[in-house]
């Protein structure tokens, strides 16, 4: 029996789901073939997801410890390699506590629906030509839509728990991921209407010139607002141990921490890949017909190695630092950034309402001139409203004059 | 008034009056605490059963558990005194305690497997330690770091120091010396590994004895 | 820059002109002060300009068997100078001294210390119970007669 994806089906544009339904259909029933073909596809996510998190742990602990002028875990495996691994195996045997007072439902579903978005954006990406395990023609509206579910997961964490500590940090972390959404949706809006489509796949082939160049102002701003979104260092307030000990996940040992850590480390992958897809040209290189999962990796270490200097380098903000920076200074950022682009997209585009090449590097040397003006001065505006507020300089006598005064003589 | 107040004679204001039920509450555990805790806990000691003895798969497991527990050690954000400087110096770059994939010091007592009690260990902090011990998840393990926390140290029959932190909580390793330094402390690490690759994990039973897995085997 | 150390005389001199009858005794580093009337020298120490003792360092208290010394040790920053003085209480029961938590609040902690240690008790304090040992704890150890 033969078996054919339908045209107007939405999943048709996937190359990948096609050939494994059309060769399971070779001799299972098409029901159980559809169902098989999208099960592979889920497992190929989740390994690579849950692989490229163990990978990114391992980097990220070395590299912080280069960073900080340490060794770094050396022990376990060459350079260390099997730390995460052994992590993994001890969070597994560990005893998983689930306190007394906490909704039990939630408090397990939480980390379970974080691992799940991390794992989730990863499936609009395209590895290589016409290689995305599935191509949506709203892509980037879909990594936005399940980027924001991460806030639920957070605030279900947080109540759940039956902690205060917990409940304070859930609270902070969604207010981070809904302030840092704003100009992160702004930005992507810029990459949309330059690419002149919604879906990931044609964003790649429409960067003749890699988007990083035609809008450094929106690739700052995503990489900063996605830094935030991802909890990661000098936005993560949410888990300041400081403060707030652990943050939403206090409560959570076990297994049930090692997936929160999971989608933690996961995400950062994932959110390298789409940054990799958005503005360094995902797939597109040299040869990138055999070769363009390699350019992707390549991109995505390097956006990887991003985050992870950023969380080596910077301290950890307050919260009214962060709120200030997401309101002051990123979201007038993405705000110029969106304007002109429209203006530059139109007034540069043909009567069909396509770029060419040309109208790419017109557009970078206007947005570098924009980005160059920008950044010191939204920067300079910005300085004084996130500073504490100097001392008043007391007044004070000259000390010659007080010992004199001092030294027994009564007025 | 309370009755407390009036037997001080001390005309006291709202503050006095909040607090003061709080501190009797926790006065009296400290107290309690003290009066019960006369005698060291046992230390928790490996003992392999016979019928267990050249199981091959049992074996192989309990290697491949042990491995990770002794190679993923988080230990609790956690210093009572000065021994805690020589602790953040073994986490720092001249000895560096990542190198054991131990530089993930949580600060939740619920992801932490290690617990190092650097520092004098008063009875006023008594409770506290034990109630951390408790919020660790199984299966958990304690080093003794320095001598204020092993006898009490230069303090040892003090009216307010514990005389050893293993009055109050089970300890797997101790670690000479006022301070330890770094040195010291790794080693004692690293004997603690050497510990932990001993255990046996998978006996029934064996996973709700208090401190580690074998606590009440002992002879 | 170094502070000058006013010596006891000094300080008496000035005490004595304006809270009659506050001062004991006083000899070339410190002032013995009337217990009784501490809380009012201790305001005037404050607030006269020329002394302009802003900031209390430490109490302390100092156990002699047959009585205990209370010490204030005082610094000013503006006039860069600093003094000592001191309470003397005799006898070893009940012993009790004015407070000098509305003139300094950092007096705080340090003279629910030195009721907890030494068990003296300081009068108009708002909180005054142990702060180092436990409530219930029997005794005041600093003292030479605990143990």
């Amino acid at each position: 029996m033969n078996c054919v994806l339908a045209e107007d089906n939405i999943l048709h544009g996937t190359p990948l789901l096609r050939w494994v339904y059309e060769l399971a259909g070779l001799f299972l029933p098409c029901w159980l073939s559809y169902f098989i073909a999208g099960f592979v596809i889920m497992f190929i996510l989740v390994n690579a997801v849950l692989l490229g998190a163990a990978v990114f742990v391992w980097t990220e602990r070395r590299l912080v410890g280069r960073l900080q002028n340490r060794v770094g875990p050396n022990r376990w495996g060459p350079f260390g390699m099997f730390q995460p691994i052994a992590d993994l195996l001890k969070l597994i045997v560990k005893e998983d506590l689930i306190p007394q007072g906490a909704d039990k439902i939630a408090f397990v579903a939480a980390p379970i629906i974080m691992v799940a978005t991390a794992i989730l954006m990863l499936a609009v990406v395209p590895f290589a030509k016409n290689t995305a395990l599935a191509d949506l023609n709203v892509g980037v509206l879909y990594v936005l839509a399940v980027t924001s579910l991460t806030s639920v997961a957070i605030l279900m964490a947080g109540w759940s728990s039956n902690n205060r500590y917990a409940l304070f940090g859930a609270a902070r972390g969604v207010a981070v991921l809904i302030s840092y959404e704003v100009p992160v949706v702004l930005c992507l809006l810029g990459v949309v209407i330059v690419a002149g489509s919604m879906s990931l796949a044609d964003v790649v082939t429409a960067q003749a010139v890699p988007f990083i160049l035609v809008q450094p102002l929106a690739m700052f701003v995503f990489v900063a607002g996605t830094s935030a979104e991802l909890n990661r260092t000098p936005f993560d307030v949410a888990e300041a141990e400081s403060e707030l000990i652990a943050g939403y996940h206090i409560e959570y040992s076990g297994i049930k921490f090692g997936l929160i850590q999971a989608a933690e480390f996961g995400g950062v992958v994932t959110a390298s890949a789409v940054i990799a897809t958005l503005f360094l040209s995902g797939w597109a290189g040299p040869a990138s017909n055999y070769i363009g999962w390699l350019w992707l990796l390549i991109k995505i270490g390097v956006v990887a190695f991003l985050f992870i200097w950023i969380r080596a380098t910077f301290p950890r903000l307050r919260i009214d630092q962060i709120m200030a920076f997401a309101w002051k200074f990123l979201m007038p950022l993405s705000f110029i950034n969106l304007m002109a682009v429209s203006l530059e997209v139109y007034f540069l585009r043909d009567s069909s309402g396509a770029l060419t090449t040309t109208d790419l590097w017109i557009m970078t040397v206007i947005n570098l001139v924009v980005f160059a003006v920008c950044i010191p001065l939204f920067g300079s505006l910005i300085r004084d409203k996130v500073r504490p507020a100097q001392l008043q300089p007391t007044a004070r006598a000259t000390p010659g004059a007080t010992v004199q005064q001092a030294g027994g003589e009564v007025t | 008034m309370t009755g407390e107040q009036e037997f001080r004679g001390i005309e006291s204001g709202p503050l006095f009056d909040r607090t003061w039920h709080i501190d009797r509450v926790e006065g009296a555990a400290v107290q309690g605490l003290k009066d019960t805790s006369v005698e060291p806990l046992s230390e928790p000691l490996i003992e392999v059963p016979d019928d267990l003895k050249g199981n091959l798969v049992v074996t192989s497991v309990d290697a491949l558990v042990n491995w990770g527990r002794k190679s993923a050690l988080w230990p609790v954000t956690f210093g009572l005194a000065c021994c805690a400087f020589e602790m953040i110096a073994t986490a720092m770059g001249r000895f560096d305690i990542a190198r054991f994939g131990m530089e993930a010091f949580r600060a939740s007592p619920r992801q932490a497997d290690l617990m190092i009690i650097a520092g004098t260990v008063t009875w006023k902090m008594a409770p506290a330690i034990q109630r951390i011990h408790e919020q660790m998840a199984e299966p958990k393990w304690v080093i003794s770091m320095g001598v204020c926390a092993t006898s009490g140290g230069p303090y040892f029959g003090s009216y307010s120091v514990v005389p050893g932190v293993d009055h109050i909580i089970p300890v797997d390793v101790y670690v000479p010396g006022c301070p330890p330094r770094p040195d010291a402390l790794l080693f004692g690490v690293m004997e603690l590994h050497e510990k932990i690759k001993k255990y046996h994990n998978l006996r029934p039973g064996s996973r709700n004895v208090p401190g580690g897995t074998l606590a009440a085997e002992n002879p | 820059m170094p502070f000058q150390a006013l010596t006891g005389e000094a300080l008496a001199d000035r005490l004595a002109e304006a809270v009659p009858d506050s001062v004991e005794r006083a000899d070339g580093d410190c002032v013995w002060v009337e217990p009784s009337q501490i809380a009012i020298t201790a305001q005037f120490l404050r607030d006269d300009p020329g002394l302009d003792f802003q900031f209390l360092n430490a109490i302390s208290a100092v156990d002699f068997i047959d009585s205990f010394d209370v010490v204030y040790h005082l610094t000013s920053f503006r006039q860069q100078h600093k003094g000592v003085v001191k309470a003397r209480l005799h006898g070893r029961e009940s012993l009790s001294l004015p407070s000098v938590y509305e003139v300094w609040r950092g007096a705080d902690l340090q003279e629910r210390e030195v009721w907890d240690l030494m068990g003296i008790r300081f009068e108009g304090h708002p909180n005054m119970k142990r702060i180092m040992l436990w409530e219930g704890f029997d005794g005041h150890p600093l003292r030479k007669d605990y143990l």
